[in-house]
């Protein structure tokens, strides 16, 4: 049977042209938002690596002040850590978790060259934001007078430059004269939140004298705002005329959600209008297949066809060319993980292509399911009748 | 063979009822050729669509072959259709969009049976009636005579043992319509019991037995 509806479909592939053309579009499309769902799923499937919540940023903004920022800086350090309310408190570069702000790097070793995020912090980062380590462990403030730069990466840039070696007490090169030694191993960091894949890092320490304007503070629960306008107000008497700013991390997680989730949402608005679109058309056409094929229908139940077998056929008939459409949108299709287009994992777009294919089959099964049953039920007698 | 009793068939609708066939109590014995013949609207085409099994009686009991399928649901009836009826129509019902061949092959399509089982019989069926060197053609290739043979090649590949043709010669001309007439004849000849529902008197004298109707009552 799977024969003669092949060969009922490949004799009629000029009349069905438009219809396998529209099918084979909505398959592109639906290829398209899914494997950016997939690739959105798939990092969001995966944990962030760090603790988020009561943490909180601290922006200071000198201003027109240049005058001894570094002892400043190590004075309000002293003066948010004497709090009761703060656990613990990190300076930390402007690329803060879930912020706007990024630094990346290359770095080298053995040869192996790696593109990385790139972080600087002090010695209480990992603490701050519960950050675990794999291997080794966090640079301390005795660290800074060895004789290399210590650093901590994480499992992705391990994996990416050292496979099955020890990476601990290793060198890696930024430059030519530039060296860092590798002190510990955290195992993900995703900065920029779940949707964020997850990326080489590299922390490096900052210098006590250096000056960064942001400070990770990690409060006990249920810390309110009382004190936060008491820290700010009291910095702002340590400070003259400074800029300071207090934002929650888990505030600005779904801010930069929302970044990612709305064009998704938007994207599959515009694919769902698409599909509903194709799935009336293919409605239409298939009841006015079926109107025109009544004598046809006739003849195969005094052939001896079941209403069974009618709506086996009128079905089978859709997913043949269904089948004709995809296997033209595969060759496409396939392309994308042969390719590794923008670099994705495979997996991401085999995904996409399974579930679009899944999706297109539901949806001109569903489409088919009515006419093709109503198609069954016209009385044999009266089918043969009709000219 | 076929055996009606008491058969009637009332058509309705909201407004009016139409007796297409009233009473009709009829008996085709294995190995005959049987004519139906009458007015236009009388219910010759009813009749045959009820031996066929295309459609129900409002009353009245069927027997094919002897099994009664009053009760039959519309598997076992498409079965029966499927091995023990053959189908030949005057506007011939052929699917534009499939050869020769596959044509033919429709009724094999709802039984088991290879592909190979399929090609193999559907020659033989061709070779019958003519047409074995048009398998490859589409029907809008052929001639309303070679539409209908190979309508009757269909009718005849599942080697059933009733063949109900109506008016099979309708659309075709005197000598197209003698030439299928003959091939009838063969069949009958070869065992097959033909009940045809014809307007032309010289074909239904060339057949067994006549049976007239009348605004869907038999006369004769």
């Amino acid at each position: 049977m799977l024969r003669h509806l092949f060969k009922l479909i490949w004799n009629k592939k000029g009349a069905h042209s438009l219809l396998i053309i529209e099918i084979w579009a909505s398959f592109m499309v639906l290829f398209g938002v899914l494997s950016l769902i997939a690739f959105n799923l798939n990092n969001y499937l995966e944990p962030i690596g760090f603790e988020y919540k009561d943490v909180w940023v601290l922006d200071l903004s000198t201003n027109q002040d240049t005058v001894n920022l570094p002892e400043k800086s190590l004075r309000i350090m002293q003066r948010i850590r004497s709090y009761p309310e703060v656990i613990s408190a990190s300076r930390t570069s402007a690329n803060t978790p879930f912020s706007a702000n990024q630094m990346s790097n290359s770095s080298t070793y053995n040869k192996v060259s790696v593109s990385h995020d790139f972080y600087v912090t002090d010695e209480d980062f990992s603490k701050t934001l519960d950050l675990p380590l794999r291997k080794g462990r966090w640079y301390e403030e005795s660290d800074i007078s060895a004789r290399f730069i210590p650093i901590v990466i994480n499992k992705k840039m391990e994996d990416k430059l050292f496979a099955n070696e020890n990476p601990l007490g290793k060198l890696i090169k930024e430059n030519d004269t530039l060296s860092y030694k590798i002190v510990g191993v955290v195992d993900k960091y995703k900065a920029k939140g779940e949707f964020m894949t997850d990326n080489p890092a590299l922390f490096k320490m900052l210098k006590k004298e250096d000056w960064d304007r942001n400070v990770l503070i990690k409060v006990k629960p249920g810390t309110d705002a009382n004190f936060e306008a008491r820290l700010v107000k009291d910095i702002a008497a340590m400070t003259d005329q400074w800029g300071i700013e207090v934002s929650y991390l888990s505030e600005s997680r779904k801010n930069r959600q929302n970044l990612t989730v709305i064009p998704v949402v938007i994207f599959l608005v515009i694919c769902g209008f698409l599909l509903t679109n194709v799935a009336l058309g293919l409605f239409g056409i298939l009841n006015l297949n079926i109107a025109k094929r009544k004598n046809e229908i006739g003849l195969r139940r005094a052939m001896g066809a079941t209403e069974g077998n009618v709506t086996t056929q009128f079905l089978g008939e859709i997913w043949v060319l269904a089948t004709f459409s995809l296997i033209i949108g595969l060759i496409f299709a396939v392309q994308f993980p042969l390719m590794h287009v923008f670099d994705l994992n495979s997996e991401i777009y085999i995904t996409a292509i399974l579930a679009s294919i899944t999706v297109i089959y539901i949806i001109v099964t569903l489409c088919a399911w009515l006419p093709s049953r109503q198609a069954s039920l016209i009385h044999p007698a009266l089918a043969l009748h009709e000219d | 063979m076929i055996r009606l009793q008491n058969v009637e068939k009332v058509y309705r609708t909201s407004a009016i009822e139409t007796l297409a066939l009233n009473n009709i109590n009829l008996n085709v014995k294995k190995g005959e050729f049987v004519s139906i013949m009458g007015p236009s609207g009388c219910g010759k085409s009813t009749l045959l669509n009820i031996m066929g099994l295309l459609d129900e009686p409002s009353r009245g009991h069927i027997e094919i072959d002897g099994s009664k399928v009053d009760k039959y649901h519309d598997k076992n009836l498409a079965q029966l259709r499927n091995k023990k009826l053959g189908f030949i129509f005057q506007s011939f019902h052929l699917i534009n969009d499939l050869s020769v061949i596959d044509n033919v092959e429709i009724p094999l399509l709802y039984r088991s049976s290879s592909a190979r089982q399929r090609r193999e019989l559907a020659q033989e069926a061709l070779e019958k009636v003519g047409l074995s060197n048009r398998m490859k053609h589409f029907p809008k290739q052929l001639s309303g005579g070679q539409k209908q043979r190979v309508a009757i090649a269909r009718a005849i590949v599942g080697k059933p043992e009733i063949i109900l043709a109506d008016e099979p010669t309708g659309n075709l001309d005197s000598a197209m319509g003698n030439e299928i007439l003959s091939i009838l004849q063969k069949l009958n000849e070869d065992g097959a019991t033909i009940v045809m529902v014809t307007h032309d008197d010289a074909m239904a004298r060339r057949t067994h037995r006549l049976i007239r109707l009348f605004d869907g009552t038999q006369v004769l």
